[in-house]
């Protein structure tokens, strides 16, 4: 016993942490588009932080409790409510059996929500992985997005955890209309001209609605030129790698990105400012800051040494 | 070349052992792989080999890029006078022509010979899988012999089927799923290219060769209900080493 999705939103999928070990083979990772979010809901319920949760899109779905569980809501403000009852984000609630959980658009601040329940569910994982990649029609719920009428099981449901009243946090606010993402240079900033490579950190662009689990792309009032033809023997890609494809319009690579790709790539999203990207919407400014990777790796490593003392203070692991 | 070790972000490096797409080129890349299989680094989490460079993704937390660049750069070293040890040879029945290969006899046309000519051309060496990319279990493959002169179609077709078998240049890709694509049809394959409930689920694997079989569509059908109830073996062989020390 589990939950039933009585209506689905817009684009609710399973993910947990990534489908790691195959992008040799073609298999693009997937994954939550905000890690963070992510992994608060998945500590805020006592689970394992790369645990499958719900990623909800615009706006959030109708999902009836056929059984008690405790569950946690971060990422987007979709309005959750429990029987016609707000219920608060970022934060550890009982939801009791045969309650209607419902979601209707974001509010504005974030449009990806995430839904963790206690225990896990209960999904098959395919190539060790419960997330989808709807692309390949791969992992989740039969590869696909969740329709009316879907069940999913809890893998094991709680009714209580311990501290539970600690089990809060302050909800992010995410940046409205313009963000300033900080990027580290490479793999091949060296096919621009130093000129070029200044031009990119200092004209914003625009994100457009070519924005989905894939890529988002930018639109830039001058398009960038490439000292040659903007195409390089094919490498890997990696999650917020900055493609700029001969047109010189930047796409930034997401959670269904193509393991590898033959466009130049003038730089990446550092890891923590990845998620103010998929929060935001088409329409926004996006500024870039040029970083060390040295700084990258420390404002990475310092956020996953808060995950660890978060976990450890509520969950006693580590 | 000397190896170039290029950031790719927070969490992965790119080491780029050439600028070229040749098979000594790529069998570095392959060496280089292997000697991190076998010598693991802690804090790796996967590695994507291409063309000419392999990719490396880590855990920052774990080894930083000074540290990481310092433990690949050792394994380099170990590399020098690695033998080149020959490889799997897969052998891919193909049904040429029809319904599967509509693009057979247009190919036929642009090299100017026979269509039997032409899938002598097309069928008679071995192909070297360079990577798998773009989607799952997607081979990219090329001989050394007897290229053809055609590249690309004018206009690519919005879907092909899964199980087509495509070709330009010197270059025959596998294509696992209905995907849109450009270049030629010559033929399609009974074998299933991805198969997620396999415990391997992929057919050819970065690395090996490829030896197309011509079937006929009868043997084509039964290859293929062969492969649908699970008794199908696809046959393999040992490519002759080319020698020496690379």
């Amino acid at each position: 016993m589990g939950i039933i999705i009585e209506n689905p939103g817009i684009l609710t999928t399973v993910q947990d942490e990534g489908r790691f070990g195959y992008q040799q083979f073609g298999v693009s990772p997937a994954g939550p588009m905000d890690t963070k979010s992510f992994r608060l809901a998945n500590i805020l319920v006592g689970n394992d932080r790369g645990e499958g949760a719900l990623e909800m899109t615009f706006q959030g779905a109708a999902i009836r409790f056929e059984e008690e569980n405790i569950v946690a809501v971060t990422g987007a403000d979709m309005s959750p409510h429990i029987d016609g009852q707000p219920v608060p984000m970022y934060q550890a609630v009982k939801i009791p059996a045969g309650a209607l959980l419902t979601f209707g658009m974001t509010n504005g601040n974030g449009c990806r929500a995430y839904i963790a329940f206690a225990g896990g569910l209960d999904i098959a994982p395919v190539m060790g992985s419960k997330s989808t990649l709807m692309r390949n029609e791969l992992g989740g719920m039969d590869g696909r997005k969740l329709e009316k009428g879907d069940r999913i099981g809890f893998a094991a449901s709680k009714n209580t955890l311990p501290d539970m009243q600690l089990r809060k946090l302050k909800p992010e606010i995410f940046q409205k209309m313009e963000l300033t993402l900080r990027v580290v240079r490479g793999p091949q900033d060296y096919e621009f001209t130093e000129e070029e490579c200044r031009n990119f950190f200092w004209y914003g662009a625009k994100i457009t609605n070519e924005f989905d689990r894939m890529g988002c792309r930018l639109e830039r009032e001058e398009p960038l030129h490439h000292i040659g033809d903007g195409n390089i023997i094919t490498d890997g890609i990696s999650f917020g790698s900055i493609q700029v494809p001969p047109n010189g319009q930047p796409i930034i690579m997401l959670a269904d990105r193509q393991s590898t790709g033959g466009y130049t790539k003038i730089g990446s999203v550092i890891s923590v400012d990845l998620p103010k990207l998929v929060q935001s919407m088409a329409g926004y400014k996006v500024r870039f800051i040029e970083v060390s990777i040295e700084l990258a790796q420390d404002l990475y490593v310092r956020q996953t040494e808060e995950f660890d003392r978060l976990d450890d203070r509520l969950n006693g692991k580590r | 070349m000397e190896a170039k070790f290029l950031i790719s972000g927070d969490t992965a490096i790119s080491v780029q052992l050439g600028d070229e797409i040749s098979l000594d080129v790529n069998q570095k890349v392959r060496g280089l792989l292997s000697e991190l299989t076998k010598n693991p680094v802690t804090g790796v989490t996967e590695m994507v080999p291409t063309y000419a460079s392999l990719m490396v993704h880590y855990k920052p937390q774990v080894i930083r890029f000074g540290g990481l660049k310092g433990e690949i750069e050792k394994r380099l070293k170990s590399l020098e006078g690695v033998k080149d040890e020959g490889g799997i040879v897969k052998e891919i029945p193909i049904c040429y022509g029809g319904e599967l290969g509509p693009d057979l006899e247009d190919c036929a046309r642009f090299e100017d010979v026979s269509v039997e000519e032409f899938i002598r051309m097309h069928s008679e060496h071995e192909y070297y899988t360079y990577m798998l990319g773009f989607a799952p279990g997607h081979a990219y493959a090329a001989r050394f012999e007897e290229l053809f002169h055609f590249k690309r179609r004018e206009s690519p077709r919005v879907k092909i089927a899964g199980q087509s078998i495509v070709a330009q240049l010197n270059l025959s890709n596998l294509i696992p799923f209905p995907q849109p694509c450009g270049w030629n049809i010559v033929g399609g394959t009974p074998l299933t290219i991805c198969d997620y409930s396999k415990e391997d689920p992929f057919l050819v694997h970065a690395g090996d060769w490829i030896k197309y079989i011509p079937v006929s569509q009868r043997e084509y059908e039964k290859i293929r209900s062969d492969v649908q109830k699970g008794t199908y073996r696809v046959k393999t062989y040992t490519k002759r080493a080319e020698g020496g020390v690379k």
